[in-house]
């Protein structure tokens, strides 16, 4: 717990000089007031308390745009995480008027951090061709989009081209869990349920040791970040024991060591502009910042040749705005504005828009339902989006 | 004359009618000559086509007679005599002793448990189940009173026993009760005596005297839950489980010799229900159905007749039935009959034979004709005095209602109900709300606030021994008064006797209690009396909660006392922390705006205007077309009467000319609907295409059918003039005279053109058979060599006087039987004159038969007027698949939509004739005016409310609301950089009726419903989690 958890917030804020950086980029101050600035103020001053009463840090998107933006890094988002543990645990707080979707979601990943109770997951939406086993080195964790399916439409989709892309790529069949569990992001960001979180990962450690993986692919962003760095807290050594790749880093690698290629089988004349929504995981909330942004931009650089023209929004990569909602958090008409800015951003940059984060692939195509305006933009995933572009390239010699 | 009406029958159409005259302003005096309302229909296992359960439905319709105030509730009793004529009857009525005294009587049931087991067969089980001298016909009987058979008492009978009078702690047992004379003056009478199934005379053909073989109201209690077998389907011979069963239709009626010549119309329906309700019992089973015609005439009906065939493997023969014998050995049947597809005779043996047999005016009938003075028909049923007016008696004030006065099923049953409640509003228009009571409260209410401590009291009943001698009521009361805030505690033998009430509001009072609980029996029957009680010690009765300890606790744990208490305990602890978060709530008054709009100025229109209007209501009509009287302006005669169509026409139109009240918009149309129940503006364009705006307060739609024209099916098109449809027949015969049938010398008439299909259309129009069967004579009358020959499937002869009029009519023609299998198939042979060859598979002679003729007719199905999914779209009501609009319940609110104030009549709802467009009209006219007569509605307190912070507008709750009470409104929020529309929930609470399914919907957590919010249930469920 001490791992993931400080009870002195006061101690990580002591090199804040109160530039005031953090209010005037906060994305939530857009729509709301929002001062970050004056929070961390009056914590260093002794008023913890106080804020922790007010409940306002429940409104808090943890979107990192105020880390990126700040001069001594002070990382806002996780004290807001630690705060909400207190929260809960001192003030007494719930944060059941802030969940959305009446925090089924989340009510989810609970009950599976229970010991005794393993979900028994629906296998059918795997493709008949896709080769899957319950051991094995390479493990797809899918994530929460097929719990996703009953009210939001076609997620499955996501968890069919992703695992259609890595088992035309493999030759051993792919570890998919028929148990499998929550990685517990959206506890540990949007609950403050830190002690959940932890039964949740050594659940998880515990299955991937079982299984006998060495690689986790997902597609998911906040599955990546939950594993890569989250976990790597907890457990000494997860990330000398797993390599956690995102999707888009196993693309990228395979492309470059030649194992497939980019081809459009159905090119046409016109090209088609596109452009793509960095998740706030995959683009503030790494280490090596940077690293994933720009391996999709050479991706779809490359896509170039195959009619395909990339445009960039407004704002991207580290200044991406937000979808709007983090950790099944607080859905409101303010919200609904965070995401109505970004679509009029994706409007003029092209008739699709790429993202790889399932989440705000659902807030943002959740919004095209209220506004005609922005409902012809096709929202597609990554790995939906490159499904038919990726060609295997067969060694030479075998019969060629 | 007397603001009061005798209704004769607690059937659905008792009932219904009741419910309705009270509400029009009328005190009813509901007199049944059985111990309990419900009539037939409660005996009903379940209703076709939808499969509901027919008490689930008929119940609470029950329990509102039994709460209304206004309905004096007379059952066991009987009428004697009746004096005096139209507007000031005097009725002598009867009333049987019960031995028991009903006043007292709590149900407990004590005194059945302890009578002697003496037992006779059950009349309610159709004597397939036995009852004892002490009785109740059947658990959810209304009024739920017990009553000792004289004939089987043995204290009666020899002054021994009377353990009755010992084990009734509520002393209601009375052995000196004598029959009594009650004499009541009332302005109009409404007779609703229904029907009897008879099958004892159908021994020699039909074998009705061996053991398996019972009749269908039978049967519907060996499926029935609640039935003889508790819902196993066994056979009464040996009580095994049948496995072939033969359902026989038309066993002893549409048949001269055996004295019933018309046929039933519900049997071919009920016996689809009966034989997939078998199927749904048991895989097992194989049902067959030994048939004649299939008539499946209502909505949805002829596609359930399929689904019977399809999904549940029912196997239907057509066939002629010879004898039914037993097999005396297994006790199984041998049913002797003829194929008629194949004309063979073959042996079927049967485990269990199911006749469908004639439903016939109930026993007594003919007396209480004589009792009233009115005419029975030569079936004996009541005589209309109009045949377009059948809820006419012959004499002034009497009107009559449901199968009393011909065959028909449930839904025609209700909307004649409703309709002939609308009359009886019309003629007693100038003494309505005389003899109404409306209840005035005493004592303000005191003024509860959320800070207010709560002070609860509880009251916890014994009922007899039906919750006493399972839970220890003492304990419990100890329990109860040590938990936080109950301030007093006290149990009693029944709560709800009177005394009871005095004693509730003498404990409000005195211990200044702003809480008040009772744990008892079941809400469904007494919460509002608790509640009444409450608001007359001044408690708004949304401050009293109550706590089912019977139903679900006593009776359901009566072989554990110790785990019954602890339930107890739980149960009245969660209600405890529920009381706790109670809030007083408002009901608010709405004003009802006291006009009417009606769409559609057919007969049906017109109808239901002239039914408002003569109740002294404002009315509109708007007519799309230039004239009044839609479809009736292109017919010629109607049947079965022979009136001359634009007689008959111009005499409603004139009546609708001359009436002060009425409105007319020709070529009218309807811009915008804005509003809901009561206060509706609605923007009409007139002739002129001027528009301006109503005030409106209940909306009727009428806006009828049309004729389907089958486009290049048949050779019609518009080249041939010798192909045409029955409608363009009745034009022609309308305005030509005999010539135009001159070089004509054989007429073919196909009917069921593209209807009764797989695909497309599917459904049977109902009507035009009837129709068709009519135009053969005339034809015959003009022109008598003329040769006519008629192409059917089924007929559709269903209603009274309907089958004899098609016997006489079948010397006039040829009728040939063909099947959706193969079509008849027809090509023109010679151009001028027009002549067609036409070669069908008589499924009659299995065989082709080739022949030629002159003309065609082609009967095709109505389907709906055009342009009906704006106006659905305008009114925010649904269509059906076949593009009908669709009713709030097809069997008990055939003429409601879902949305309160608005309601639907004739074809607009389903092709129907005339009779029942105009009796619907004037069901849609009372139950319209329902509205209008209260002047204003007050709404529940338990409504849906929004939170419009966490509201997303995403319009999930609008989409799901069964009752339109939800609008998503619009506004635009700046925000720094952005400006949104932003959308919110809206609920109208004069239309929301607090079903919580928005709440359970709404994905934020943004609606809750007062009365049972989210605090409240959670209370409930941590108080059973976490206390104890």
């Amino acid at each position: 717990m001490e791992k993931i958890y400080d009870p002195e917030l006061r101690n990580l804020l002591k090199k804040c000089y109160q530039c005031g950086r953090c209010s005037g980029v906060c994305q939530l101050s857009k729509v709301q007031k929002y001062t970050p600035s004056k929070i961390i103020q009056l914590i260093l001053e002794g008023f913890e308390s106080k804020v922790l009463e007010s409940g306002e840090l429940w409104d808090c998107l943890t979107c990192n745009q105020c880390l990126k933006d700040c001069p001594v890094k002070i990382n806002f988002a996780d004290i807001v995480r630690m705060a909400r543990y207190k929260m809960r645990h001192e003030s007494n707080q719930s944060s059941d008027e802030f969940v959305a979707h009446k925090g089924i979601y989340t009510t989810i990943s609970e009950i599976m951090s229970r010991p005794y109770i393993n979900p028994d997951r629906n296998m059918d939406w795997i493709p008949k061709n896709c080769k899957v086993s319950d051991k094995g080195e390479m493990l797809y964790y899918v994530g929460c989009l097929p719990f996703f399916n009953y009210e939001f439409e076609n997620l499955d989709s996501i968890a069919i081209s992703t695992l259609k892309l890595i088992c035309q790529i493999e030759k051993k069949p792919i570890v998919v869990f028929n148990e499998e569990i929550c990685c517990g992001h959206d506890i540990y960001w949007g609950q403050g349920k830190l002690k959940t979180f932890i039964k949740l990962a050594r659940k998880n450690l515990e299955k991937f040791k079982k299984a006998g993986v060495r690689t986790i692919v997902t597609a998911c962003a906040e599955c990546y970040r939950t594993f890569k760095v989250d976990y790597a807290k907890i457990f000494d050594e997860f990330n000398e024991n797993f390599e956690v790749k995102h999707i888009i880093e196993y693309i990228y690698e395979n492309w470059k060591s030649q194992k497939i290629e980019f081809k459009n089988p159905n090119k046409s004349g016109e090209e088609i502009h596109f452009t793509y929504h960095d998740p706030c995981r995959l683009s503030r909330f790494l280490p090596e910042n940077g690293n994933i942004t720009n391996k999709v931009r050479e991706i779809f650089r490359e896509f170039k040749y195959l009619g395909y023209q990339f445009n960039e929004m407004a704002h991207n990569k580290e200044n991406s705005l937000c979808c709007g909602v983090n950790s099944w958090m607080n859905c409101n008409e303010k919200s609904k504005a965070l995401r109505y800015k970004r679509m009029q951003e994706a409007k003029l940059a092209g008739s699709k828009l790429i993202t790889s984060c399932p989440k705000c692939n659902i807030h943002l195509t959740c919004l095209q339902n209220d506004f005609e305006d922005i409902a012809s933009i096709e929202i597609l995933d990554f790995s939906e989006f490159i499904l038919n572009h990726v060609k295997v390239i067969h060694p030479k010699g075998k019969g060629d | 004359m007397e603001g009061s009406v005798l209704v004769i029958g607690g059937g659905i159409a008792g009932i219904q009618t009741s419910l309705d005259l009270t509400e029009l302003g009328f005190k009813v005096y509901l007199v049944e000559r059985t111990p309990s309302i419900g009539g037939r229909m409660a005996q009903l296992d379940k209703t076709f086509p939808t499969n509901d359960c027919s008490l689930c439905i008929l119940a609470p319709k029950m329990v509102e007679v039994f709460r209304n105030p206004n309905i004096e509730l007379m059952t066991y009793h009987e009428v004697k005599k009746v004096s005096g004529e139209s507007g000031n009857f005097s009725a002598i009525i009867l009333k049987k002793p019960r031995y028991v005294d009903e006043t007292k009587c709590k149900g407990c049931g004590d005194c059945a448990t302890k009578c002697p087991k003496i037992e006779v067969p059950n009349l309610f089980d159709m004597k397939l189940g036995k009852r004892k001298s002490a009785y109740i016909p059947f658990p959810q009987a209304v009024p739920p009173v017990y009553l000792i058979d004289p004939e089987l008492c043995l204290k009666i009978n020899k002054g021994v026993c009377g353990v009755c009078a010992k084990v009734c702690q509520a002393e209601a047992i009375d052995f000196e009760q004598k029959p009594k004379e009650i004499e009541l003056k009332v302005g109009a009478i409404v007779v609703a005596t229904g029907f009897d199934m008879p099958a004892e005379k159908l021994t020699s053909r039909w074998g009705y005297q061996y053991d398996n073989v019972v009749s269908a109201l039978e049967y519907e209690r060996i499926l029935c839950a609640s039935g003889p077998f508790g819902g196993h389907v066994l056979r009464p011979s040996d009580q095994k489980e049948p496995e072939k069963i033969a359902f026989i239709q038309c066993a002893g009626s549409r048949d001269l010799h055996e004295g019933i010549p018309y046929c039933s119309s519900v049997c071919c329906m009920y016996t689809a229900k009966e034989a997939i309700i078998t199927k749904e019992h048991s895989d097992r089973s194989q049902c067959f159905v030994f048939r004649h015609d299939i008539r499946a005439y209502g909505k949805n009906f002829y596609e359930f007749t399929q689904r019977a065939q399809k999904e549940y493997g029912v196997k239907y023969f057509q066939t002629k039935i010879s004898k039914i014998k037993e097999d005396s050995e297994t006790n199984d049947l041998i049913i002797h009959y003829e194929n008629l597809k194949t004309g063979e005779f073959n042996d079927f043996q049967a485990n269990l034979v199911v006749l469908a047999t004639p439903l016939v005016p109930s026993n007594g009938t003919k007396i209480l004709s004589n009792v009233l003075g009115i005419e029975l028909d030569e079936y004996e049923f009541f005589r209309e005095k109009d045949y377009f007016n059948k809820s006419k008696s012959t004499k002034d004030g009497i009107y009559l209602c449901g199968f009393c006065q011909g065959p028909m099923d449930i839904p025609e049953t209700v909307a004649d109900a409703s309709g002939v409640a609308g009359q009886v509003a019309a003629f007693l228009n100038s003494v309505k709300f005389e003899h109404i009571k409306e209840k005035q409260l005493e004592v303000p209410e005191l003024d509860i606030k959320d800070t207010d401590e709560p002070r609860i009291g509880v009251l916890i009943c014994h009922c007899g021994i039906n919750i006493g001698k399972y839970v220890h009521v003492p304990l419990l009361a100890e329990y109860v008064r040590t938990l936080p805030n109950v301030v007093h505690c006290e149990d009693n033998l029944y709560s709800c006797s009177s005394d009871s009430q005095a004693r509730i509001k003498e404990l409000i009072t005195n211990h200044n209690l702003n809480r008040f609980i009772v744990a008892s029996c079941t809400p469904r029957t007494h919460e509002a009396l608790f509640q009444e009680t409450c608001q007359e010690a001044g408690l708004n009765k949304y401050l009293f909660e109550m706590v089912n300890i019977r139903d679900q606790c006593s009776w359901v744990h009566m072989d554990d006392a110790e785990a019954a208490t602890q339930k107890a305990k739980d149960l009245i602890r969660m209600a405890i922390a529920k009381s706790r978060l109670l809030k007083p709530l408002r009901e608010e008054l709405l004003k009802i705006t006291p006009t009417a709009l009606i769409i559609g100025g057919g007969i049906a229109g017109m109808s239901a205007a002239l039914n408002i209007a003569n109740q002294g209501f404002k009315t509109f009509i708007v007519e799309k077309e230039s004239i009044l009287g839609g479809n009736l302006n292109y017919l010629n005669v109607l049947y079965p009467i022979e009136q001359n169509a634009s007689d008959f026409l111009n005499q409603t139109i004139d009546l609708v000319e001359k009436n002060e009240n009425i409105q007319v918009f020709l070529k009218g149309k309807i811009n915008n609907i804005k509003g809901y129940v009561g206060n509706y503006v609605i923007t009409i364009a007139d002739s002129n295409s001027k528009t301006q705006d109503l005030s409106i307060g209940t909306i009727i739609v009428a806006t009828g059918g049309k004729e389907y024209k089958p486009k290049d099916l048949f050779q019609y098109n518009n080249q041939n003039k010798n192909v045409i449809t029955q409608l363009e027949l009745e034009q022609i015969l309308k305005e030509k005279g005999k010539s135009w049938l001159t070089n004509i010398n054989r007429i073919t008439t196909v009917l069921c053109v593209n209807a009764r299909q797989l695909e497309g259309i599917t459904y049977c129009s109902n009507i035009c058979c009837g129709n068709s069967i009519k135009n053969i004579s005339l034809l015959k009358k003009l022109k008598p060599e003329l040769e006519i020959v008629v192409l059917y499937r089924d007929l559709q002869m269903a209603k009274k006087k309907y089958e004899e009029y098609y016997r006489e009519r079948r010397k006039d023609a040829i009728f040939l039987r063909y099947d959706l299998d193969n079509l008849p198939i027809i090509k023109q042979i010679n151009k001028n004159p027009e002549r067609y060859n036409i070669k069908f598979y008589d499924t009659n002679l299995q065989d082709f038969l080739e022949f030629e003729t002159d003309l065609i007719i082609l009967s095709t199905p109505i389907i709906p007027a055009d342009n009906l999914e704006e106006l659905a779209k305008m009114l925010k009501v649904p269509l059906d698949r076949n593009g009908f609009f669709l009713e709030a319940h097809v069997k008990l609110r055939p003429l409601d939509f879902a949305t309160d104030g608005i309601f639907l009549c004739g074809c607009t709802q389903w092709p129907k004739n005339i009779q029942d467009s105009i009796s619907q009209a004037n069901g849609a006219a009372a139950r319209a005016s329902r509205f209008l007569s209260a002047k204003e509605i007050t709404t529940s307190g338990i409504v849906a409310e929004v939170d419009p912070i966490s509201c997303i507008g995403c319009g999930k709750c609008e989409s799901i609301c069964p009752y339109n009470a939800i609008d998503i409104l619009e506004s635009v929020k700046d925000f720094e950089d952005i400006s949104l529309n932003v959308k919110k929930s809206f609920i109208n609470s004069a239309l929301c009726k607090g079903c919580g399914t928005c709440a359970a919907t709404c994905p934020n957590g943004a609606i809750s419903i007062k009365q049972y919010d989210f605090n409240q249930i959670t209370a409930m469920i941590e108080s059973y989690l976490l206390e104890t």
